[in-house]
């Protein structure tokens, strides 16, 4: 094995000439739905990355950046099969050559968190790639504990990465793939749901590497984490290479031209204040309490779960399932007509709490209110709906308008009337009689939503609707919401989006971590 | 490795890929590293539905619980099955799949013999679903009924529990003829009864199995 | 990384397991038995199983217990039946002990680690880990599901399942099996950029090794079996 010294050396970059690809319907490739573009994914790119540069590629949803990345950690065109045409050398190495070539050239960091680490636990993780390499078991010893001390991230050894949060397995996929000190690290959208906690967390470890002389590509849409890191933004779009900037000229564009990109924005400070100004504002007129209508209010409620509790769902999101949650949550009213963004960083209880005004938990102490009268979680159950992060454990039916008559009496013409109104409503039309899950995110999402509008639920409640969305998508779930506001819902969107929620929210409330809760 | 498509022009890789061919041969008849962890995803599947089975079984059937066991497991295991064989499409995917059971039901304390079960049948289900290319729907359904009896390997143990008790009774000095008279019919006709369950229930299961596959993953392109 | 100086290493435990097994085709005498079950429940006290070992003690007691107190001679069948049973789950026991023992004393990768080491082709290997590594997730999609069922109102309450068992398997089944798919895929990119496909030796950052205690053990395990064979005990 060689060591850091050798491996950074001046073969350490990325030489891409007139590459063209798209992806072939070979077996490997990918078989998930969202991603099967009919054009080329990458169109006569040619980009060049210096050792030790730090490269951000930007650009819409299917732009072609994280095509870019998987051709430059040679997954493309082994792995995901396709027509390539050009040339390409990942320090030094040709694509086309075997995926194994690239391990210890390349570290390679993915968007979910949930799926990229291959063990069971965090030490075996951060020691796999050193195993497949042979190298002895004293040397992957003195990596483990070199790389820890590194990005500090002690906690997380020993631990079922289960029981990691959203954030620790994000650090945690950063640190695993730096075990073979790459001179490359290649990250596709790794931010893409994490809290500002954890986003900061990420960003540190990247300097880290970045100042090591580490070479860092990163695909990303959101960039205000990475402003300072970038040396230079390439932007993307339908898979040609349109714009290549230093890092000065682009910190410098205005925010509608970053927003023609479809990227999000370089600087959240505009929206933030937007988001502290309706928080307040959420303060003052719970304070006043003048408002009527259809609302739901709760009264000194407790929330949490334990192991001995009967409930449905204890695990909440990157929760550790070990040990009870509970807390206190300050009095709520939601109200018809309105979009409430609940905000707050992980760990604050926000799934437990639309868990609990869903019905899916029942709630430890305190009431939940519905038009003043207090209801039982069967009933909240029977009159809410919760589109969960993961849309897709929510389709059952085998096409579109098979998902919306689920459960309902198909020879009701009453009923079919609704159906069809409602698909021509939410854009599903034509897609009427395809298979949910071949649908993209966003379509799915619209059929989970007109599912629940069908049954008639008047309390809609999104889970992170915006994670891993570029401007353009961001603004449709916009759109939607703004659609179940005008139907007169009760909407609430957990979030930590905050150009959703200042853009596209009324209220807002921040759950804090406050005092009163505790983790027992 | 990976699916290597050797149609790919990849005009770069053309004079340097093929030196760099220490990696594994990526012929498309063996299983692929993505192959394998297809497997053991399925095989999870399949075993917490094994689990099912059992906790299904034992509440229908208390005490002889496992005796229906592999028929009430090949009743709601079709899907997985279906999709496994038509998703990874090689010979070997079901041989792996059932030898990686048989080796968790082994670890976790059941009868060695169980093993052995779980390897021949699905060599032989493999081979008769290879035959029909992994596509012709009469040849997995045959493939999956030959599978579904890799189970009875846990349930071999209860033609040990008669002679078990026969000879704890000699053992304590009793003349035992009568209790093997008695026992002997039930026996007979109880692995009659379970084995013959086994079929129709596979058929039943995988019938279902290659529906669900046609409406939902035929449909939504995943195979 | 130190392991306790009483922990059996995994080969040992494989070595315990077929013993247990051993026990099924030969009908040793009941003290015989009663001394195996005592021997292969005390590893789990190192282990800090000691609750594991106590129920499965006491459940084999009772066993014994039940198989010997039904008089033979008895004319009633269902006694019989009864005594059938005790003397059949008896019978597993020591299997069931054993794997219990190590099921829940091995670590993952002394597992996948043992099995390299005793030559296990990558082919087993590799779905090993990943059955391993995709069971919590199994469950953890169950109960997405279930709460995204209660929310539509599919198959609601405790009866539903009974009622429309392959309706109710159907919706569970489709999503749970639809994520797999996908996980498959992004797990097969996480591993391969990680080098697993790589060839040669994959080598392990745990140890196991065996050791005096190991032997020890297989051999204290072992005499009485081959005793009462022999016909001595």
């Amino acid at each position: 094995m060689s060591h850091v010294t050798i491996e950074t050396d001046t073969t350490a970059s990325i030489i891409t000439e007139h590459v063209t690809f798209h992806y072939g319907s070979a077996a490997g490739a990918s078989s998930s739905s969202s991603e099967r573009p009919t054009r080329d994914a990458l169109n006569d790119v040619s980009l060049r990355v210096s050792p030790g540069e730090c490269v951000v590629l930007c650009g819409r949803s299917g732009c072609g950046k994280t095509s870019y990345t998987r051709l430059a950690n040679g997954l493309i065109p082994t792995f995901f099969a396709g027509e390539l045409t050009g040339a390409h050398h990942t320090a030094g190495i040709p694509a086309g050559s075997p995926v194994d070539a690239f391990t210890p050239i390349v570290g390679s960091v993915f968007q979910n968190p949930k799926t990229q680490y291959f063990n069971a636990d965090t030490t075996s993780e951060l020691a796999f790639p050193c195993e497949n390499m042979g190298m002895p078991a004293d040397e992957i010893r003195r990596r483990l504990a070199e790389t820890v001390r590194r990005f500090g991230i002690e906690p997380l050894l020993n631990r079922s990465v289960f029981r990691l949060s959203g954030g620790q397995k994000q650090r945690l996929a950063v640190a695993a793939a730096t075990m073979l000190h790459p001179p490359i690290m290649v990250l596709d959208e790794p931010t893409g749901n994490l809290d500002a906690r954890s986003i900061d967390e990420l960003h540190g470890m990247i300097a880290r590497l970045k100042e090591s002389g580490t070479t860092v590509v990163i695909a990303e849409h959101r960039l205000a984490w990475c402003r300072d890191l970038a040396d230079r933004f390439v932007v993307f779009e339908h898979g040609r290479v349109i714009g290549d900037y230093t890092a000065r000229d682009f910190l410098v564009l205005s925010p509608e031209t970053i927003m023609s990109m479809g990227l999000r924005a370089l600087d959240m400070r505009p929206y933030r204040a937007v988001v502290e100004a309706k928080r307040h504002d959420v303060t003052v007129r719970n304070a006043a309490d003048d408002e009527t209508g259809p609302m739901l209010r709760t009264r000194m409620l407790r929330i949490g779960y334990g192991r001995r509790r009967g409930m449905i769902d204890p695990i909440g999101r990157g929760r550790p399932k070990r040990g009870e949650f509970l807390r206190d949550v300050p009095d709520l009213t939601l109200r018809a007509g309105r979009i409430t963004a609940l905000m707050g960083a992980n760990g604050t209880g926000k799934s437990t709490l639309v868990r609990t005004l869903c019905g899916l938990l029942r709630p430890i102490g305190g009431a939940i209110l519905w038009d003043g009268k207090p209801v039982r979680a069967a009933a909240l159950t029977r009159r809410a709906f919760l589109v969960m992060q993961d849309v897709n454990y929510q389709l059952f039916a085998d096409s579109v308008r098979e998902e919306l008559m689920l459960g309902l009496d198909e020879n009701d013409s009453e009923i079919r009337r609704r159906c069809d109104r409602l698909l021509r409503d939410l854009d599903l039309e034509t897609l009427a009689d395809r298979h949910p899950m071949s649908l993209s995110g966003g379509e799915k999402q619209r059929t989970a939503i007109a599912s629940a509008l069908m049954c008639g639920k008047e309390l809609i409640v999104l889970d992170e609707p915006t994670s891993g969305l570029d401007r353009f998508h961001m603004r449709q779930v916009g759109l939607l919401l703004q659609r179940l506001k005008r139907a007169g819902r009760i909407v609430v969107v957990v979030t930590h989006d905050e150009e959703l929620a200042a853009d596209w929210c009324d209220d807002v409330i921040d759950l804090d971590p406050v005092e009163t809760s505790s983790s027992i | 490795m990976t699916q290597q498509d050797n149609a790919t022009t990849t005009t770069t890789s053309s004079e340097n890929a093929a030196k760099t061919k220490a990696a594994t041969v990526a012929r498309s008849g063996r299983l692929s590293v993505p192959d394998l962890i297809t497997i053991g995803v399925f095989t999870a599947l399949y075993f917490v539905l094994v689990a099912v089975a059992t906790l299904i079984s034992t509440v229908a059937f208390v005490g002889f619980a496992s005796i229906f066991l592999p028929a009430i497991a090949a009743l709601i295991s079709g899907c997985v099955y279906m999709l496994l064989a038509t998703k990874v499409g090689k010979f070997g995917a079901i041989t792996v799949m059932g030898a990686v059971i048989g080796l968790f039901l082994f670890v976790s304390g059941h009868f060695v013999l169980s093993f052995i079960a779980s390897i021949v049948f699905p060599v032989i289900a493999d081979l008769i679903a290879r035959a029909g290319a992994y596509r012709n729907r009469a040849g997995l359904l045959a493939s999956y009924v030959v599978f579904s009896y890799g189970l009875t390997g846990p349930i071999l143990p209860l033609w040990f529990m008669k002679d078990a008790y026969v000879a704890s009774l000699q053992a304590r000095g009793k003349d035992a003829a009568y209790i093997d008279g008695v026992f002997s019919h039930i026996n007979t006709g109880t692995f009659v009864i379970s084995m013959a369950a086994i079929a129709v229930c596979a058929l039943a299961g995988g019938w279902f199995g290659q529906r669900v596959l046609r409406r939902h993953f035929v449909k939504a392109g995943i195979v | 990384m130190t392991a306790h100086p009483l922990a059996l290493d995994p080969r040992t435990k494989l070595f315990l397991l077929l013993l247990a097994n051993l026990l099924l085709f030969f009908h040793v005498h009941t003290h015989t038995e009663i001394m195996l079950v005592t021997l292969t429940l005390l590893p789990m006290l190192p282990a800090g199983r000691w609750r594991m070992a106590l129920r499965l003690g006491a459940t084999y007691a009772a066993l014994v217990a039940v198989s010997c107190l039904v008089p033979a001679d008895s004319p009633n069948p269902w006694l019989h039946l009864v005594a059938l049973l005790a003397v059949g789950l008896r019978m597993m026991m020591p299997c069931l002990i054993t794997g219990a023992y190590a099921f829940s004393t091995t670590k993952t990768s002394e597992f996948v680690c043992a099995m390299r080491r005793m030559r296990m082709p990558e082919t087993i290997v590799i779905p090993c880990m990943v059955v391993i590594r995709f069971f919590p997730t199994i469950v953890q999609d169950y109960r997405q599901i279930r709460a995204a069922m209660a929310l539509r109102g599919v198959a609601e309450g405790r009866f539903a399942l009974v009622r429309h068992p392959m309706q109710s398997l159907e919706y569970v089944l489709v999503p749970l099996m639809m994520n797999a798919a996908n996980v498959a895929q992004d797990l097969s990119v996480a591993a391969l950029t990680k080098g697993l496909g790589r060839p040669g030796t994959h080598t392990s950052l745990t140890v196991i090794r065996m050791r005096p205690v190991d032997w020890l053990a297989m051999i204290v395990c072992a005499t009485p079996l081959a005793l009462d064979i022999l016909g001595v005990l």
